[in-house]
């Protein structure tokens, strides 16, 4: 659906997007996601056509970003939270002019989702909430049921009860659809995505899918008989160590529950106990971000 | 699709087109109302500022026309609809056409009608000034806005833009100026519409190229470095060279060949030229207090082979002096002057070329032998229409003339003639006040502009042409009798003779060997 290899955008002399690439499945709910200035908006607007890349390549639906014509951007649906639309019209006009645009526009589908997010049909645009123009935006990429939907940084700003709403309406026409999502609200993600990407300050740091991401991180906790000293031979997939008396923890980002007893043994030596726990994406994703401020990503 | 998006940028912008137009009506119908004499001055005030502003109006609107769909930015949401750039591009061009130069079209046409003139020529007028402006108010404004994100972008840059075009505008009239006014060649002049007529065509490709570069591939770098390019090189066609333009002129004569036979002579014989005093005196000083950095030599000249009941005039007369020794030492302008000959038997005047040459270069070579070469570029008109109206509340419309009336002026001392026509108008007559019972003529005032153009440039109020002249009947001291007095003129009739440009050509005269200092007024 989505496939982007070697991507650089420089503004000026600061280089935004440093050779990032990575396919994006059928039918997945793919998130990429990073602190903020990682890279993910520019990376959306390279493959909206917005932006061009400065190096490298981007094809969305099987064509080239640059090359995006009607006939690709009438199967995209496109939500940002900071995107423009004509203030001065009513929702039911906007969605009357674009309504003409899509041949596969669904006006049952149209009112089913306006219903379900409560839009206010006769307010105008500029005079909607943040929250309520975010449904809005959701709603005119909806009814025309894109191929690829594709979300920058979606929940920014929105209180619980709109974002629930919001997702509501956005699982609930899902169906087929390749969801391209960009975030930092990991909380929202971690129920949603399918396929999960990393970037940091314009490179991607992983790639994969959700179950194997969560499958490999763990926190260690590990039991020592005598007092913990940090391992001088720890191995790089070891993260956040940290020592507290006894107990030394640190988060493992290739687990395998046999190696890592055998392992922790022969870097470590007397241990009493080794407790490993999954993690939830909030963590791994600090772990990761901590990291690659840290270099040792 | 272009009806469905011109309806929905309709519904955004009514109010603007609306007070756009407004503007445009109102004044409109103060410059109606402000008549052919124009005595309100508050009128005549506001029908100097209400056309200018509805065209500031104009101009906001075409940019807020194409913001709708800003072209530069990441946010806007039509970016990511599919919208056919050719279409919105098209939709674009007939909202301005139809919502900016629609009510100018109107209110030239009410214009036109409103003064009593056909509707075919009401229309024709009309139609040239939306084409005028097409190209030097919609197309520019809507190339710039296209690059620009916001109003506020756009007025910025506009700034921008109008503070290096004054700068510009300064620094050539300042070297014009140092280069006794040869830089600037056809600009300002009556062939300056070959100038406009160049720019009209790089208006057009600029236009073109920047709203390709924008609405098919959103490159508004390029797009700037373009208008950036297009704009040097208009600034660089204010510098159209004279010759090759006068040459177009040429090829353009109505009547070519009509010149063929007039020459024009150095005359030695004739006296030396004399300041007049008098009444002319006091402004005769005070021009000479004005240019006294430039001594005025005055060359006497015979003019021979003009045909009666022609006139000709000088559009250009482009002065070298040159000696042995140092080549060409000088090149600028002779004043321009008109020579009219009128009815069966026309009285010879003595006529001077006037040279104003700046003070050092005079008094380095006024006691030397120099030689003088000066290229005339000339325009033989000939008579095409003589028609007349009472000299008091005279009220005439006169085909390929426009509608005339006469009035006498305050002081009762002169008859004005206040004539309109729509679209160019004439620019060449002669016209005097005739005693019908007794035949007697006062002398005729001889107005011809050097003016060629085949389209109107008024892009401002509207596209009729307002013209007229005084003519004086009465000298207040005393000191000039007119043949036609103020008692004659309830039996009086303004003539106007009419006069159409023939043939445009050049004459070169050389004048061998000549002292300056032999020359100069005295």
């Amino acid at each position: 659906m989505i496939r982007v290899s070697d991507l650089w955008r420089k503004f000026g002399r600061f280089e935004t997007l440093r050779g990032l690439s990575f396919e994006v499945p059928d039918g997945s709910a793919f998130a990429i996601i990073g602190a903020n200035g990682a890279g993910k908006t520019t990376t959306i607007k390279v493959l909206m056509n917005i932006l061009e890349p400065t190096q490298g390549s981007a094809t969305v639906l099987g064509v080239d970003s640059r090359k995006l014509s009607i006939r690709e951007l009438a199967q995209i649906g496109y939500v940002s939270e900071n995107q423009d639309m004509p203030s001065r019209l009513t929702v039911e006009e906007y969605t009357n002019y674009l309504r003409p645009f899509y041949s596969t526009w669904d006006r049952d589908l149209e009112r089913t989702i306006a219903k379900q997010l409560r839009l206010p049909f006769d307010r105008k645009i500029g005079n909607l909430s943040h929250g309520m123009r975010m449904k809005m935006a959701l709603m005119c990429a909806l009814p025309y049921r894109p191929k690829l939907l594709i979300l920058d940084e979606p929940f920014s700003g929105l209180d619980p009860l709109v974002r629930d709403e919001f997702m509501e309406g956005l699982l609930g026409q899902a169906g087929e659809m390749t969801i391209f999502i960009s975030s930092h609200e990991l909380g929202e993600i971690d129920g949603v995505a399918t396929h999960i990407a990393f970037v940091d300050e314009g490179k991607l740091l992983f790639q994969e899918s959700m179950s194997d991401l969560t499958g490999r991180f763990r926190e260690i906790r590990v039991i020592l008989e005598g007092v913990a000293t940090r391992p001088s031979d720890a191995p790089k997939e070891w993260m956040a160590m940290q020592l507290t008396g006894n107990v030394l923890t640190f988060v493992d980002t290739q687990f395998d529950e046999a190696g890592l007893r055998e392992l922790v043994r022969s870097r470590i030596g007397n241990v009493r106990m080794i407790d490993s726990q999954p993690m939830p994406l909030r963590s791994i994703f600090t772990t990761l971000a901590r990291a690659a401020r840290d270099g040792s990503a | 699709m272009v009806w469905h998006i011109f309806k929905k940028d309709w519904k955004l912008l009514w109010v603007f087109v609306l007070a756009a137009a407004s503007l445009h009506w109102i004044g409109s119908f103060i410059v109606f109302k402000l008549g052919m004499f124009g005595e309100e001055t508050s009128l005549s005030m506001l029908s100097f500022w209400i056309p200018e502003l509805a065209i500031f109006g104009s101009m906001f609107l075409i940019a807020a026309i194409v913001h709708l769909e800003a072209i530069p930015g990441t946010r806007q949401d039509w970016l990511t609809r599919p919208v056919p750039r050719g279409i919105l591009l098209l939709e674009k061009f007939l909202f301005g056409l139809i919502a900016v130069e629609g009510p100018i079209f109107i209110s030239s046409v009410f214009q036109g009608l409103a003064n009593g003139f056909s509707w075919r020529s009401s229309l024709l007028a009309a139609l040239s000034r939306v084409v005028f402006l097409l190209f030097f108010l919609v197309l520019p404004i809507f190339a710039f806005a296209s690059i620009t994100r916001n109003m506020t972008e756009a007025f910025i840059m506009g700034c921008g833009c109008t503070f290096i075009l004054g700068a510009f505008l300064i620094l050539a009239g300042s070297v014009n100026t140092w280069m006794h006014n040869t830089l600037l060649g056809v600009t300002h002049t009556g062939i300056g519409w070959i100038g406009e007529v160049f720019r009209f065509f790089l208006v057009a490709i600029a236009a073109t190229i920047i709203l390709g570069l924008q609405y098919y591939r959103r490159k508004t770098t390029a797009a700037r470095l373009w208008l950036i390019g297009f704009g040097l090189l208009l600034l660089a066609s204010t510098f159209l060279p004279w010759e090759p333009a006068f040459a177009i002129e040429e090829r353009l004569s109505p009547n070519r060949g009509a010149g063929k036979s007039t020459q024009l002579a150095f005359e030695p014989s004739e006296e030396k030229f004399k300041s007049p005093f008098g009444l002319l005196a006091s402004a005769e000083s005070d021009k000479r207090r004005e240019s006294r950095e430039a001594a005025e030599v005055y060359l006497p000249l015979r003019i021979a082979g003009t045909g009666n009941d022609s006139i000709l005039l000088v559009d250009r007369a482009d002065v070298h002096l040159i000696d042995r020794s140092r080549g060409s030492y000088y090149h600028g302008l002779g004043d321009t002057f008109s020579l009219a000959r009128e009815g069966s038997n026309p009285q010879e005047e003595s006529l001077y070329q006037q040279i104003d040459i700046p003070a050092p270069i005079f008094r380095k070579v006024a006691d030397e032998s120099s030689k003088i070469r000066i290229d005339y570029s000339l325009t033989l008109f000939g008579l095409n229409k003589s028609y007349s109206l009472a000299a008091l509340d005279g009220d005439e419309r006169m085909p390929g003339w426009g509608w005339c009336k006469t009035a006498l002026n305050e002081s009762g001392t002169a008859v004005e003639v206040r004539c309109m026509e729509p679209g160019k108008g004439p620019i060449c007559a002669s016209i005097f006040l005739e005693n019908s019972l007794s035949g007697a003529r006062d002398p005729a005032v001889s107005a011809c502009l050097s003016e060629y153009r085949l389209f109107g440039d008024r892009p401002m109020s509207d596209n009729v042409a307002r013209f007229g002249v005084n003519l004086p009947f009465r000298d207040k001291s005393g000191l000039t009798k007119f043949p036609v007095d103020g008692s004659q003129l309830p039996h009086s009739r303004v003539v106007i003779r009419m006069y159409e440009p023939e043939d445009h050509f050049t004459r070169s005269l050389d004048i061998p060997g000549i002292k300056l200092k032999d020359w100069q007024a005295q």
